[in-house]
Order: C-alpha cells, then sequence, then structure tokens
C-alpha cells in the first residue's frame, strides 16, 4: 500500500512541475488534478524512452530523469503574470467525496481481480517488470495475441513504477491508480465547471460524472482512458471558447496521452481533430503534441509488427458482409445500451437546451459522435461473433465517451435555468459564440 | 423545464452503491473479489493460484512450460487455465497445447521442458514428477 501512495505522490510532485511549466496561472482543483496526469503521463514517457534506448529500468534509472524535471523546473520557475482562482468548497461536494472513498474502497478490497487485469495491463506489467523493459518476444509471439499486444503501454509502464517502489510485483493495493485517475478527472472537471459557473452547479456536475469517472473496472485501462479522454476533450473545449494557449496545450498533451493508454484512446484522437477540423480547422495545428505522443508506439507496434484484432484478415469485407445486417446490430446495440434512462435523459437534455450551443460543444458532440460512430463500425468489421463483442464492450465504451457530452449538457442546462449568458467571474473573459 | 433536466440527470447518475460502500464495510466484498477470477469458470479453480505459485518457486526464468487441464476445451477452461499460468509464471514461456478454435498444438508439448497437469491423473510418458501438491502436478521433461 506504501508504494502505491508513494508512487502517486512522487507523480503528482513531478506533474505539478510539469503542469506548472505549461499553465504558470493554474491553482486548486485543476492544478492537483492535472499534475497527477501528467506526472502519470510523465512516468509513462520516461520508461517507455529508457525501454528503447535499451537502459534497464531500476529505480535510479527511473528516477533521474524524473528528478531532472523536477531540478529543471525549480531553476527556472517564472511567477505567473494572471493567477486563477481556487474556485470554493460546498457541501454538496461531500456527496462527491463519499463516492469516491467508496470507489477506493472498493477498488483495494482485494488484488486486482478483473479478467482483462490479469489477462492484458497486469500481465504485460509483471512480464515487462521481470525483463526491466518492453519484452519485444513476448509481444511478438503469436501465442501471446490474447494480450492484446497492439494496445498503447502507459498503463502496464505505470504499474511498473509501482512495483519499482514496492521492490518486486503485487496487484494488492495497484487498484489505488485507478481511483487516482478518477479522482484527477473529477478535480479537473470541478475546476473548469467553476470557472464557467457558480459553485452549486460546478459541484453537482462533479457529482453527477464522478459514477463514470470512477470506472466499475479497477486495473483496467478503462479509467485512464477516460480521465486522459474527457479532460483533453474538455480542455479543447475551454481552448475554443477562450483560445488561451495554456488551454490550447493541456488538451493536446492529455488526448496524446489518451492515444498512449488504449486503442480507444488513439481513435478518440482522431475523432477529435475530425471534429476540430470541422469546427475550427485553423487550429487543427495545436493538436501536433497528441500526435507527437502517440506516434513513437504506432511507429513501433508497426515495425514489430504485433497483432491487432480488430484490423486483422479482411476488415473491409467483414463490414461490408455485416452491413447486411446494420439494422439487426444497431437494434441489438439498442437493446444492450448500459444504462438508458441516463442516455434518454442526456438526449432530452440535449433537446431542450439546443438553442444555447456554441461552436465549442459542437466540438464535443461531433467529437463523441464520430468516437460513437467508429464503436459501432467496430462491431461490423471485427473478427470475433458480434453479438459476443458486444454484450463485452459495449457497456465500457459507451461510459468512455459520456463525461464531455454529460458536463456540457449539464452546464448547458445549467446556465439555461439560470437564464444567465455566464458566470459573473467569466465575464471578463472573451467567450467564444 | 432545464432545470428539471438538469436535476433529473443529476438523481440518474449518482451511485448509491458508492455512497454506501464508506459505510457498509468490505468484508464480504473483500472476499467475494478474492476469489473472483477462480470462480467465474466451470470446475475447481481456487486453489490454482497458489499451485502457480509453488511452480513459479520450482522454475527458471525462460522455462518453457505447457498446461494440461481436465476439460481441454478453450472456451470451458482452458483459455482461464492458460492466461492465468502466464500471469504467475512471468519470465517463463507458457505455451497452450490448443488454441481458440480447440485445434491441438502437439508442437507445444514438445517445445516445453516443463508441463503442469491440473486436477488430472498423469502419465509416466508426461514427464518425472518434480512437485506435487494444491491439486496439481509439476512435470519435467527430458
Amino acid at each position: 500500500m506504501i508504494a502505491a501512495i508513494v508512487a502517486i505522490l512522487s507523480m503528482t510532485v513531478i506533474g505539478l512541475c510539469i503542469a506548472l511549466a505549461i499553465d504558470p496561472a493554474l491553482r486548486g482543483f485543476t492544478l492537483l488534478g492535472l499534475a497527477f496526469l501528467y506526472g502519470s503521463g510523465a512516468i509513462f514517457i520516461d520508461m517507455f524512452l529508457l525501454a528503447i534506448a535499451h537502459v534497464r529500468w531500476n529505480l535510479a534509472t527511473v528516477s533521474i530523469p524524473l528528478l531532472a524535471i523536477v531540478i529543471v523546473f525549480a531553476l527556472k520557475r517564472r511567477p505567473p503574470s494572471t493567477v486563477h482562482r481556487p474556485p470554493e468548497l460546498h457541501w454538496l461536494d461531500i456527496p462527491t467525496a463519499l463516492s469516491m472513498l467508496g470507489f477506493a474502497l472498493f477498488a483495494t478490497a482485494a488484488p486486482l481481480w478483473e479478467w482483462d487485469f490479469w489477462a492484458i495491463w497486469g500481465l504485460k506489467a509483471r512480464v515487462f517488470l521481470g525483463v526491466g523493459g518492453i519484452d519485444w518476444k513476448f509481444l511478438e509471439s503469436p501465442w501471446n495475441a490474447f494480450t492484446h499486444p497492439d494496445y498503447p503501454l502507459l498503463v502496464p509502464l505505470n504499474f511498473d513504477f509501482v512495483a519499482l517502489l514496492n521492490g518486486g510485483w503485487s496487484d494488492r493495493w495497484l487498484g489505488l491508480l485507478s481511483v487516482a485517475w478518477a479522482a484527477a478527472l473529477l478535480l479537473i472537471i470541478r475546476g473548469l465547471a467553476a470557472e464557467e459557473f457558480s459553485v452549486v452547479p460546478s459541484a453537482l456536475i462533479t457529482l453527477t460524472v464522478t459514477g463514470l469517472a470512477a470506472s466499475r473496472y479497477p486495473g483496467l485501462a478503462e479509467g485512464p482512458l477516460i480521465a486522459f479522454g474527457a479532460s483533453g476533450l474538455l480542455f479543447v473545449r475551454r481552448a475554443l471558447q477562450s483560445d488561451d494557449s495554456a488551454a490550447w496545450r493541456h488538451g493536446a498533451i492529455l488526448l496524446g496521452l489518451a492515444a498512449s493508454t488504449k486503442n480507444e484512446g488513439l481513435a478518440l484522437l482522431v475523432a477529435a481533430s475530425i471534429a476540430l477540423a470541422i469546427v475550427r480547422w485553423r487550429a487543427l495545428w495545436r493538436l501536433w503534441p497528441s500526435f507527437a505522443i502517440a506516434m513513437p508506439w504506432l511507429i513501433l507496434r508497426a515495425t514489430h509488427t504485433l497483432a491487432t484484432d480488430i484490423a486483422s484478415g479482411s476488415a473491409m469485407s467483414r463490414a461490408l458482409y455485416r452491413l447486411h445486417f446494420a439494422g439487426q446490430i444497431l437494434l441489438y446495440l439498442a437493446q444492450h445500451l448500459y444504462e438508458p434512462w441516463f442516455w434518454i435523459a442526456i438526449v432530452a437534455g440535449l433537446l431542450i437546451a439546443s438553442s444555447k450551443w456554441r461552436r465549442p460543444d459542437a466540438f464535443i458532440m461531433l467529437a463523441t459522435l464520430i468516437q460513437l460512430s467508429f464503436y459501432i463500425g467496430s462491431y461490423f468489421a471485427t473478427p470475433h461473433d458480434a453479438r459476443w463483442h458486444v454484450a463485452t464492450s459495449w457497456p465500457r465504451l459507451t461510459d468512455q465517451i459520456a463525461i464531455p457530452v454529460t458536463y456540457i449538457v449539464c452546464i448547458t442546462l445549467a446556465k439555461y435555468a439560470a437564464a444567465m449568458k455566464d458566470s459573473p467571474r467569466a465575464e471578463a473573459r472573451p467567450l467564444e459564440s | 423545464m432545464a432545470a428539471i433536466a438538469f436535476l433529473t440527470i443529476v438523481a440518474i447518475r449518482i451511485e448509491p452503491q458508492l455512497l454506501q460502500l464508506p459505510f457498509a464495510g468490505t468484508r464480504t466484498l473483500s472476499a467475494i473479489l478474492s476469489r473472483w477470477p477462480e470462480t467465474q469458470m466451470p470446475g475447481d479453480w481456487l486453489r490454482y493460484p497458489r499451485f502457480l505459485q509453488q511452480v513459479e518457486q520450482r522454475t527458471q526464468a525462460g522455462d518453457t512450460i505447457a498446461v494440461i487441464i481436465p476439460n481441454m476445451k478453450w472456451n470451458d477452461g482452458y483459455s482461464y487455465a492458460y492466461y492465468r499460468a502466464s500471469y504467475f509464471l512471468p519470465g517463463r514461456r507458457v505455451l497452450p497445447l490448443l488454441d481458440p478454435d480447440d485445434r491441438a498444438h502437439m508442437e507445444n508439448f514438445y517445445a516445453a521442458n516443463y508441463v503442469i497437469v491440473w486436477h488430472r491423473p498423469t502419465h509416466p510418458r508426461l514427464g518425472e514428477v518434480v512437485w506435487l501438491g494444491e491439486g496439481g502436478v509439476l512435470l519435467h521433461r527430458k
């Protein structure tokens, strides 16, 4: 347990330096949330680069680059020209905190138990720890195709950082990382909402998305994907609102880290890029850090010809064949929609607040719809039985895309209900209409 | 209308289970989740992780290990046994004796220098018994 806590604190300290280097004006919840996410990303990039350079992982080799980040930041730190005021707490934050405590108890109730943890994410981490780097032979073996060798490695490498601090592999307390990813996202949402609206709706919006951020699958990449992906999209939305260059950097880096977490994160990066090209194509270049972060893994997995199940064989012919059954597949998806009342409420909210949509909200809507179309398309192209694939993944996939759209629906409804354009504190900021 | 829609979404999304957990205790939950992977497949697998931990102690990194279980069907337990062995035996090369289409791969048996046999009688031709316990046998192939 101590190793996991030390790992989380170390990531937060390292990420604090990175977050403040990117945006010296950050304070409060948003800073704390970003600090953990950037720290998690920094650990991944550090260990990934060491593995590529054939430097064996140990506590010293992994820590030296991270310490360098902290020292460089300490020496070069400049005072910010402006500082975001930290948001106020409200008693409505108590149920959110209680829910997160409940999630922490759930995620650490036992050694991580999910099938995909010990067959994919934990297995890779354990194998890599043994060789002190990425075991390409293991990933290339056709007998290990079940581990999805093509999946990006942020999560296994974060687990390995905990194991290095622990002095060996233990899956007993790794669930704490899942709690930290969820908490980081909630802090960011609470901070972003507070910049747009007053304290009560901000606290309620955070409470609303708590169950989605606290992914039901601790130990899997769902939680970090949701954290990086949702916060990335929300920062791009903020950048579209304010044209704040720091928000662009946050959005791009977080989307790049989402793409380093799961293949769905790669799809999300493409979806966000298409949506941005439609909404404001001249801003598309701002996402270059995402591609810079995601590209090395894409190149390596191509050069090592790692197995990809969805694209294996003739994906196009499978998709064309299943087009004949499109009605049945879509009906099956509708029948197996997880928490249908929630989605009905979201669609109703979208319709009620439709007159209040702005271009930044359109970006979120488009990115979500494009991502949804990728997910549905994968069921047409899958080499597996489509019904089995839907049953085993559809609830997880819909969870992945729910937070950004929930955020904009709730915030627009709240604004609509309050019959005010924006929060008092946002009045000085130029907002795009 | 907008306020009602907003509050409806909030109400739908509140997770009572998460809110209750800090007050409910986690002893039962811990007991269920600790055994979770071993209770998702037909058959008696509760001692399988302890068996694999013993196998890890008696084999070396780099060893190649094949897996034999009572029901040699991919979806009836073999995939579980093979994946679980891969997780508990890091550094070893764990090989399956069949693939997801239930086709036999005897070349993996001949490539292995160890065989683990779970809940099934062994035969001297499979290899020499290295260790027996926790419901399984570790055999060394020469």
